[in-house]
C-alpha cells in the first residue's frame, strides 16, 4: 500500500465521530461601521496612504507627483500610454523586473477592518510584480469595500480564482530585535486612491 | 538535555532574558488591544474551534476531496508518511526539473522533517527567504520562535553575523540598514532561483486551493519567479471552505503580532503558464496524534505563536529550551506524542496557569493537556529518585492534617532559622533556582484560631 491510502486509513481510523460544522452568523460581527473611514485608518496603521481622487487621471498625475524621478513606471489603467515606460511584452519576462519603480493596479474589493486590498490574475498581468516594485499603487472604487474577510469571501467565487491575494500595506518585518522595517522582500511603499 | 538544564544555559544572560521576556509580553499587548477591537471576538474562536474539531473528524474525506480538486487545477499531489518520505519526494521533485537552487520561505514542517541539511547533502543551494529564519540559517541554529525565529538573537549579533556571511559594514546594530541589505542579498537568490518551497497556512479542500501567510512578502517573491512551486503541509492545515478562510484570517494575524490581517495573505490555485505547483501532504506522527481523545485538539493549532508570547516560562526559558521544531505550550503538548521520553519534561515546563488556552485564537484546551501529558508522564517514564521519595513523603503528611501541622511548624521554623546553604542542599533540587520565602511564626490555621477565639472574646 502507498503512503496515500496508508495515511488515509488511518486517519479515517483515529478520527473523533462526527462533529457538525458550526454556521457563521455574521450578525454577531456587525458594528456598523463607517467603512471607508475604517478602511482608511487600517491602511494607515499598516503603513500604506490613502488619497482620495475623483478619476483615474487623477491617480496618475497624482502618482507622477508622488514619485516624480522613477524610471521604470507601469500601469494597465486605461489611456496610461504616457505614464508607462515599459509595455506588457517587457513584463512578460520578470527576471527583467527588478528595476521596476512604480506600478499601478486596479483593484475590485477592500476590506475594511483591515485595509486589505484584493487583487487576482485578473488585475495583475505576471503575478510577480505587485511584489517585485518598488512603489505599488492601487486603485479602489470606494463602493468595492466591504466590512469584514467574510463579506470579502462571500463575494469571491471560490471556483473562479487562479490565484488572488489580500494585500495590506508595504512590506515589512520586524525579525531584527522587533524594530519595524518597512521595505523587505516585497514593495517599499503602498498607496491606495479611492475613486 | 532536560527543559531545565537548557534553560539554564539561556538564563546565563540575564539582560538578553530581561528583554526577551519584555519584548515577547509587548508582543502579547499588542495582540490584546487588536483583539479588544474585533466586536465578537469569543464568537469567531468558537468558530475557528468549531471548525477545527469538525475537519479532524472528517479529515480523511477533506484530504481525499482536497487532492481531487487540486489535481482538477493542474497540481501535482504527493503524499508522505513521514519526515523522510517527504524529503525524498522534494528532493525527487527538484532532481525531476534539475533545480540546484532553491528558495525557502516559512515552513516549520519543513524544520520538523529536516528538509534544509537534506536537500544540502544532495548538493543543494537552499536559502530561507524570511528575514528571521535567514539570520538563524546563517547562524547554523534553528528557530526559537514559530513566528519570530530570530527572537533570541540581538541586533549586534546579527550585524556579526552579516559582516561575516554578506560582507556588511559594521553598523552597530542598525535594523534599516541591516534589513536592507538582506533585502539586496535576497533579490539576486530570488532571481537565480530554480525552485521554490512554501508551507501553507490553509488547505482550501472544496476548490483545491491554499494560502500562505507572510509579512515580508517572500512567499510571493520566490513563488512566482521560480519555475517550480512546491508547497509543503501538515494534514491538518485543511480546512473545508474558502469561507472559512474569513474566521481563520480574522483570527491569525491578531492572535500573532496584533496585526489586523498579515501584509499578504496569498491564495494559490492554479500555477502560472509553463510552471509546475506540487502540493507534498505530510502524516509525519500526526495520525497518532488524532487518535488520543485527550491530545487531538492539539492538531487545531494555527501556529500563531500567542500562546508562547504570553507564557511566563517560554519568555524566560527562550525557544531553544524545548529542544524541538514548535516550542512553547503547543510545542510541550505535541513533542510527547511524537517521543515522550525524549520530551519527558516538557509538559512540566509549565506554571499551568493557562494563560495559553486563553490566547489561544482555536480554544486549544493547553494547559488541560499539559497537565494529561504529566499524569501519564508520572507513571511511564522514571522519575528522580529524590522525586519519587519526596513526593511520596509529601503525599503522605497531606492526607494526614494532625501531621501535616507539626512538619509545617518545623518548615517554618527551619526557613526562619536555618542557613541558606542547609535548605538549599542537595535534595531539595527545587531550590536551586529559587529562593525559599522567610518563615511565618505562626501558620494560616494557628492564625485563624486564634481570629476566631479574638472575636468570641470581644463578642463577650
Ligand atoms: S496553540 Fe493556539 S496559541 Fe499556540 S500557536 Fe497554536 S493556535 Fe496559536
Amino acid at each position: 500500500m502507498d503512503s496515500r491510502d496508508t495515511i488515509l486509513k488511518k486517519l479515517k481510523a483515529n478520527k473523533p465521530e462526527f462533529i457538525a460544522l458550526p454556521k457563521i452568523n455574521l450578525d454577531i460581527f456587525d458594528e456598523n461601521i463607517d467603512m471607508v473611514k475604517e478602511f482608511i485608518r487600517k491602511v494607515e496603521v499598516a503603513g500604506g496612504k490613502v488619497f482620495e481622487v475623483t478619476d483615474n487621471k487623477e491617480v496618475l498625475s497624482k502618482t507622477q507627483e508622488a514619485f516624480p524621478d522613477t524610471k521604470v513606471n507601469f500601469t494597465n489603467l486605461d489611456d496610461s500610454g504616457f505614464f508607462n515606460t515599459i509595455d506588457y511584452e517587457t513584463l512578460k519576462n520578470p527576471h527583467k523586473l527588478n528595476d521596476l519603480d512604480v506600478l499601478v493596479l486596479e483593484s475590485t474589493l477592500g476590506v475594511a477592518e483591515n485595509g486589505a486590498v484584493w487583487l487576482t490574475d485578473n488585475d495583475i498581468p505576471v503575478r510577480v510584480i505587485p511584489f517585485i516594485t518598488k512603489h505599488l499603487v492601487l486603485v479602489l472604487p470606494k463602493e468595492n469595500i466591504v466590512p469584514y474577510m467574510h463579506q470579502a469571501y462571500n463575494a469571491l467565487d471560490p471556483e473562479v480564482l487562479d490565484y488572488g491575494i489580500f494585500i495590506s500595506g508595504p512590506s515589512k518585518t520586524a525579525d531584527i530585535e522587533q524594530s519595524l522595517v518597512i521595505g523587505a522582500q516585497g514593495a517599499m511603499s503602498m498607496t491606495v486612491f479611492l475613486v | 538535555m532536560s527543559h531545565s538544564k537548557l534553560a539554564g544555559i539561556f538564563n546565563k544572560d540575564e539582560k538578553k532574558v530581561d528583554w526577551h521576556d519584555k519584548a515577547l509580553w509587548f508582543v502579547r499587548h499588542k495582540r490584546d488591544l487588536s483583539v479588544h477591537e474585533v466586536k465578537g471576538w469569543e464568537e469567531l474562536r468558537n468558530l475557528g474551534h468549531g471548525i477545527k474539531a469538525h475537519t479532524l473528524s472528517h479529515l480523511d474525506v477533506y484530504l481525499e476531496q482536497f487532492e481531487a480538486n487540486a489535481l482538477k487545477n493542474g497540481v501535482q499531489v504527493h503524499w508522505a508518511a513521514n519526515g523522510d518520505e517527504h524529503n525524498q519526494i522534494v528532493h525527487g521533485i527538484l532532481k525531476e526539473n534539475h533545480a540546484k537552487k532553491v528558495v525557502k520561505s516559512k515552513s516549520m514542517l519543513t524544520e520538523e522533517c529536516h528538509l534544509n541539511p537534506f536537500l544540502e547533502a544532495n548538493d543543494i543551494e537552499v536559502i530561507d527567504t524570511d528575514l528571521g529564519e535567514r539570520i538563524v540559517q546563517l547562524a547554523k541554529e534553528q528557530p526559537s520562535h514559530i513566528v519570530l525565529p530570530a527572537i533570541h538573537k540581538n541586533k549586534l549579533e546579527v550585524d556579526e553575523l552579516f559582516q561575516e556571511h554578506l560582507g556588511t559594514k559594521p553598523c552597530n546594530g542598525d535594523p534599516q540598514y541591516l534589513t536592507g541589505e538582506a533585502r539586496k542579498h535576497l533579490r539576486e537568490k530570488f532571481i537565480h532561483a530554480d525552485a521554490a518551497i512554501t508551507g501553507v497556512n490553509f488547505a482550501i479542500a472544496e476548490n483545491g486551493g491554499f494560502v500562505v501567510c507572510t509579512n515580508e512578502g517572500n512567499a510571493d517573491m520566490g513563488a512566482h519567479l521560480a519555475a517550480v512551486h512546491i508547497a509543503c503541509m501538515g494534514v491538518e492545515k485543511i480546512i473545508p471552505k474558502q469561507e472559512h478562510l474569513g474566521v481563520f484570517l480574522r483570527l491569525l494575524a491578531r492572535s500573532a503580532t496584533g496585526q489586523p490581517i498579515t501584509t499578504y495573505s496569498s491564495h494559490f490555485r492554479k500555477p502560472r503558464k509553463d510552471t509546475k505547483m506540487h502540493i507534498v501532504i505530510v502524516d509525519n506522527g500526526r495520525s497518532e496524534q488524532l487518535s488520543r481523545p485527550d491530545f487531538r485538539a492539539s492538531l487545531h493549532c494555527i501556529r500563531c505563536g500567542a500562546c508562547m508570547n504570553t507564557c511566563p516560562i517560554y519568555r524566560r526559558s527562550g525557544g531553544h529550551s524545548y529542544d524541538a521544531t514548535i516550542p512553547g505550550p503547543i510545542g510541550s503538548i505535541l513533542s510527547p506524542g511524537k517521543d515522550l521520553t525524549k520530551y519527558s519534561t516538557l509538559p512540566f515546563a509549565s506554571t499551568l496557569c493557562g494563560s495559553c488556552s486563553d490566547v489561544c485564537p482555536v480554544k486549544i484546551d493547553i494547559h488541560t493537556q499539559l497537565y494529561k501529558w504529566r499524569q501519564i508522564i508520572g507513571k511511564e517514564t522514571p522519575q528522580p529518585f529524590i522525586k519519587k521519595k519526596s513526593m511520596a513523603a509529601m503525599g503522605k503528611i497531606f492526607s494526614k492534617p494532625s501531621l501535616y501541622g507539626k512538619v509545617g511548624a518545623v518548615a517554618h521554623w527551619a526557613l526562619r532559622t536555618l542557613p541558606k546553604s542547609l535548605i538549599n542542599s542537595w535534595p531539595n533540587i527545587w531550590g536551586k533556582t529559587r529562593d525559599l520565602p522567610v518563615g511565618h511564626k505562626q501558620s494560616f490555621d494557628q492564625w485563624y484560631k486564634e481570629r476566631e477565639n479574638n472575636k468570641k472574646d470581644d463578642q463577650k
